[in-house]
């Protein structure tokens, strides 16, 4: 083997900044204790009077975008968080809690774990931001139009088995339309602070119809997120946060159970197959 | 054909139900334990080393030996004790936060799903070098390739495996390469061609080839493809991570860094009233 000439590592002397920026919150410092602070402020707002005056998604709301959400936001906001609240015990994702719940996993750990598999891509948070970029770049495009070059032109793409997500959000689950999704969809898209990208999905979404296909969950989210301002990037924690509270209670449901309270597949059903 | 003409077709779940068929391997009480084909207990406990098994159950391929030690050497270059490296600072929080060692480390190891250090560049790394050797034996020259992948940055030389942030040079580089030279390995094709790229960069713009670029190289020459090395190495700085969170587990509780509240510089909005 050649002998070879490397270079000696050096600094590039990458300038980092010196202290944490933030434009979200502040902490003023009690005057006995630079350390305690004597108040916190969101967007400039008191804490305090944030707690007497606004309510949780008011607060949501303010914490992400930076000003208080008009009532119709709120109401839409409001309405996803109802609607999203919990995967159910068939998801993934609150499988995964559940699994932890009744393994006896710290109580701490089960949220967390919850979450990191509702990050998949696949129906997941995973998939929310390219929702968002989706919608996003075509709702100016007639929605009747774009779905039928997209059926026309991946029709080749469809695969031979399993579900086709024609595109980011919208597809067919477990080979057929989903439909709660599509029922969210249609009560949101009626609320005063729906807007384009709720309009455009349920056109983009009745399209696909014909073709065992419409709204995803994800798209749903992704199409609420997009109305209201979310940046694409922050789509995938929010979806987490607003499905949170399902995995946490089907987990914790599950952790005040013997460990024989969830299926264990029998010998019998568990089959080695190398190929 | 419309599924709302017709009954929906749900075989690949049905067939599913209740039952597990796995590819890999499996537990029967009193029988054995499987993995892969090999019997466990008998065939690789105390047999092959657990590099070898991490690589087995990654791929579905138990490799030899000594390309298993090479990978257990490259794990220890890629995971050192110093909680200023971004992974390893959340296993630090999570000591002084008095997390528990499991959740810091599996946190600190999240944080590598990064499109800036951690897995994810490396996967990167391979991919490129891999299409970069199709590239050459399609004729494309060495400084055609780097020309055309610099041409992509703006001109500059941000090439995956290549210009190390934060430091110029990669004494990691050197150590693995007497790791290959003891274990046996000359350099292969993918190999060849890094250290070309690497000589046309560092005459171009003074910068070379960090561990990514060399560690890309010789899996590639080892017939990895990207994915194979993102699954084998998902838990890549896992003992870093470790390290300092056990450091700051170990002191008195917030002790890590700890801010003041004027430590932090709010930029936002003044006090405003509701």
């Amino acid at each position: 083997m050649e002998k070879r000439q490397h270079q000696k590592a050096t600094s590039r002397n990458d300038v980092f900044a010196d202290k944490i920026t933030t434009r979200i919150w502040e902490e003023v410092p009690s005057k006995g204790n630079p350390y305690i602070a004597a108040s916190h402020r969101c967007h400039g707002y008191d804490l305090l009077e944030l707690m007497q005056q606004k309510s949780y998604v008011e607060m949501f709301y303010l914490l992400f975008r930076g000003n208080l959400p008009s009532s119709d936001e709120c109401q839409l906001l409001e309405q996803l968080m109802v609607g999203l609240i919990n995967p159910g015990p068939r998801h993934p994702a609150t499988r995964a809690a559940m699994n932890a719940g009744v393994g006896k996993s710290d109580p701490q750990n089960v949220l967390p774990i919850g979450l990191i598999i509702m990050g998949g891509e696949h129906l997941g948070a995973g998939a929310v931001e390219d929702a968002i970029r989706f919608m996003r770049k075509h709702y100016k495009e007639d929605p009747i139009e774009t779905a039928e070059t997209m059926l026309t032109e991946l029709a080749e793409q469809r695969p031979q088995e399993g579900d086709w997500y024609i595109a980011p959000g919208f597809g067919s689950h477990f080979s057929g339309i989903e439909l709660m999704p599509s029922q969210l969809a249609s009560v949101l898209a009626k609320l005063p602070g729906s807007g384009s990208m709720l309009e455009w999905g349920e056109r983009f979404s009745s399209a696909l119809n014909k073709e065992g296909m419409g709204w995803l969950t994800v798209g749903v989210a992704a199409a609420v997120f997009a109305d209201l301002g979310f940046h694409p990037r922050y789509g995938a924690g929010l979806f987490q946060l607003l499905s949170a509270p399902g995995l946490l209670a089907h987990g914790m449901e599950q952790a005040n159970k013997p460990i024989t309270a969830m299926p264990f597949v029998s010998d019998s059903a568990y089959v080695i197959d190398y190929d | 054909m419309s599924s709302t003409m017709t009954k929906p077709d749900t075989s690949l779940w049905d067939q599913q139900r209740n039952k597990i068929v796995s590819k890999k391997g499996g537990w029967f009480v009193g029988d054995g334990i499987y993995c892969h084909g090999y019997d466990m207990m008998d065939e690789l406990v105390g047999k092959v080393s657990y590099m070898q098994v991490v690589m087995l159950n990654a791929t579905g391929r138990l490799p030899e030996r000594h390309v298993a030690d090479w990978f257990e050497a490259v794990h220890i270059c890629l995971s050192w004790p110093d909680s200023r490296i971004w992974c390893n600072h959340i296993g630090a929080l999570g000591g002084t936060m008095r997390a528990s060692a499991v959740a810091s480390t599996v946190a600190g190891v999240l944080a590598t799903d990064s499109r800036s250090y951690g897995i994810k560049p490396l996967k990167e790394g391979v991919a490129f070098i891999q299409a970069a050797m199709a590239s050459l034996k399609g004729g494309l020259s060495v400084e055609a390739i780097v020309v055309n992948e610099c041409e992509k940055h703006g001109g500059k030389p941000y090439i995956m495996g290549y210009a190390r942030p934060i430091a110029k040079g990669d004494e990691r580089v050197l150590a693995m390469e007497l790791v290959a030279k003891n274990l046996d390995f000359s350099d292969g094709e993918h190999l060849k061609l890094a250290y070309d790229i690497d000589r046309e960069l560092l005459a171009r713009f003074n910068e070379g080839m960090n561990i990514n670029g060399y560690m890309s190289a010789f899996l590639s020459d080892q017939h990895f493809t990207p994915e194979e090395v993102y699954r084998i190495c998902a838990t890549l700085v896992a003992s870093g991570v470790s390290a300092c969170y056990v450091d700051m587990r170990d002191r008195p509780a917030e002790t890590f860094l700890p801010l003041r509240c004027d430590d932090i510089d709010f930029q936002g909005k003044p006090h405003r009233t509701l």
